[in-house]
């Protein structure tokens, strides 16, 4: 059994759920979307101003950006932040329901099966992500769309990383309500700190300190710089670090999954 | 080389649990073998390590020849699995599962979909073949589960408490499958239950388990032997124990009732009665069995085994039988 094939299967497999599932992408849309609406619109109205002078001062908190855009390129990245993670949090519940121990006795290659699940479920993550950026040109027009593509290869590296994560937490994890508690005390706070609500620069240092180390920081910046040209570290060293960090997460899937027994 | 499942030794401790105490039996070509025993015995921690889903802490096991676990790849092509849980993918539909599971399998195109549609047929799913399986009810997800590990022809079939939980329609529909299977391709089969008929009923040769050991091994016929012929089974108003003839064995039971293997229960009972009356003892209750591997169970660990609910619907065909 050759690793592409046992790859394929699994992209295979991740793909046909979602469709099954299809209700779920409305599920899935309802949170970025609600974001940029209530919480846009409100900070949106905050951070404009008829003066100029306050005008251009807010722009250049805001890389040069209004609010609307700076807030929205960032959902773009969040959506692919969250929905990436759950999907591999999802392998519990194939643990729950018995599915994984399929995978488990199936004598395809164990990377070929974990990588091509994390793979399948980030395509559909993407999708998501594809909406979003619509979404966000609809309420900040001077969103460039041409710049989509690589901000989504950008999101493809990141999808890889949070899924990856998902699937170790989720192997490691005996009960889904430990599920809530990662999602509130990881999750959440990384998704504030990261620059998609606000700037990282003016922050005390140990907000600083977790950003820095914080995938979805260069995910956001790396999507921002193809979405708007606006870009706090350069889209190149984005990229290296969000690649450096997602590679750790692939690579620690890949051993849980290898060695990974009903035990 | 006959023998496809080789066990040597085999212990596997959880924590300070020791599930499986060091056992060792040897699975023939061909035959189905059960591992008979009551819920926490070990059978499915046994199965989980010939599976490959656990590493043995101590021993030997090997499959086809090849050791489960350092050539756990070669021993995953050949087994094909019905685990006691349910192990199917419920957002997708039958066929759909049962294809997924052929890619894995590396089986593909015209001809996994006629093995799919074939093994549908077999377990009677061909109509439900585009439902999904969320929409199952219990005993079509076991079916269903079968077919799914018949996809790939695999040389040993393993099914964990194949019956468990089923209604007695479909636990007969399931010892039907079993049979065709063995019948018709000569596959291998390594079953589990706790039910003593459903062992019988199919089974070639039988381990019977307890608490972590293989107690006896051997076909129903010679289990059964291991007591003798009949067997009565009283209970006294005071603790007890006859060894005059025509009793040739007597030993009490945990429950406080005593156990006596005699020649001929019929003719025995009444020198019992005299026996009894002659020392004063009062017989509280009195009964005697031919030997099934219910009272094998009773002789070997002191407790007793179930029937299958379904043996109860049909008693005249299964006791005549057992004569």
């Amino acid at each position: 059994m050759g690793f592409a094939r046992a790859f394929g299967v699994m992209v295979y497999r991740q793909l046909k759920r979602f469709v099954k599932a299809r209700g779920r992408l409305v599920m899935t849309l309802a949170q970025p979307i609600i974001w940029i609406v209530f919480f846009g619109v409100g900070m949106g109205s905050v951070f404009s101003f008829s003066n100029p002078v306050a005008e251009s001062f807010i722009k250049q908190v805001f890389g040069g950006l209004d609010y609307m855009t700076y807030l929205t390129t960032g959902v773009v990245g969040m959506t692919v932040f969250l929905g990436s993670f759950i999907s591999g949090i999802t392998v519990l519940w194939d643990k729950q329901f018995g599915f994984l121990k399929e995978t488990l006795v199936a004598p395809a290659p164990r990377s070929a099966i974990i990588l091509g699940r994390s793979f399948g479920d980030t395509l559909v993550v993407l999708l998501q992500a594809a909406i979003i950026a619509l979404v966000a040109k609809a309420v900040a027009p001077s969103i460039n769309l041409a710049g989509l593509p690589a901000a989504l290869a950008y999101g493809l590296i990141l999808g890889m990383g949070l899924a990856s994560a998902g699937i170790v937490i989720s192997l490691r994890m005996t009960t889904p309500e430990s599920f809530q508690v990662v999602m509130n005390f990881v999750m959440m706070p990384l998704m504030f700190l990261s620059g998609v609500f606000y700037p990282l620069d003016r922050l005390p240092l140990w907000a600083k300190a977790i950003a820095t180390a914080n995938p979805l920081t260069y995910a956001v910046d790396g999507v921002r710089y193809w979405l708007t040209g606006a870009s706090a570290y350069g889209p190149l060293k984005d990229l290296v670090i969000l690649s450096a960090i997602s590679a750790v997460f692939i690579a620690l899937s890949v051993w849980e999954f290898r060695r990974a027994t009903l035990d | 080389m006959s023998d496809i499942v080789v066990v040597e030794g085999l212990m596997k401790r959880y924590g300070d649990v020791e599930a499986v105490r060091g056992i060792s039996f040897r699975i023939r070509k061909g035959e189905v073998f059960g591992l008979l025993g009551p819920n926490g015995a070990g059978k499915t921690t046994t199965i989980h390590v010939i599976a490959t889903l656990l590493r043995p802490t101590a021993g030997r096991v090997a499959v086809a020849g090849h050791d489960v676990a350092r050539e756990a790849a070669e021993v995953r092509k050949r087994i094909g699995i019905v685990f006691q849980d349910p192990s199917l993918d419920t957002a997708l539909t039958a066929y759909e599962n049962m294809y997924i599971h052929g890619l894995l399998y590396g089986l593909g195109g015209e001809e996994l979909k006629k093995r799919i549609r074939e093994l549908l047929e077999f377990v009677e799913l061909r109509e439900h073949a585009n439902r999904l399986v969320r929409n199952f009810s219990g005993g079509m997800r076991r079916r269903l589960e079968v077919a799914r590990a018949l996809l790939h022809r695999p040389e040993l079939l393993i099914l964990d408490e194949p019956t468990i939980g089923l209604d007695p329609h479909t636990r007969a529909r399931i010892w039907d499958y079993i049979r065709e299977v063995q019948r018709a391709e000569g596959m291998t089969i390594l079953l589990t239950t706790h039910y003593m008929d459903e062992a019988e009923e199919l089974c070639d040769r039988i381990a019977i388990m307890d608490r972590g050991r293989i107690m006896a091994e051997g076909t129903a016929e010679e289990l059964k032997s291991l007591i003798g012929s009949d067997v009565i089974i009283a209970r006294f108003d005071r603790p007890a124990c006859f060894r005059d003839p025509p009793i040739k064995e007597c030993r009490e039971l945990p429950d406080g009732r005593v156990e006596m293997v005699v020649e001929n229960a019929a003719k025995a009972l009444p020198q019992l009665f005299d026996a009894a009356r002659a020392s004063g003892l009062r017989i509280v209750e009195v009964s005697y069995r031919r030997p099934t591997l219910n009272e094998v169970f009773l002789h070997l660990t002191g407790r007793e085994l179930r029937d299958s609910p379904s043996s109860t619907t049909r008693p005249p065909a299964f006791m005549a039988r057992r004569r």
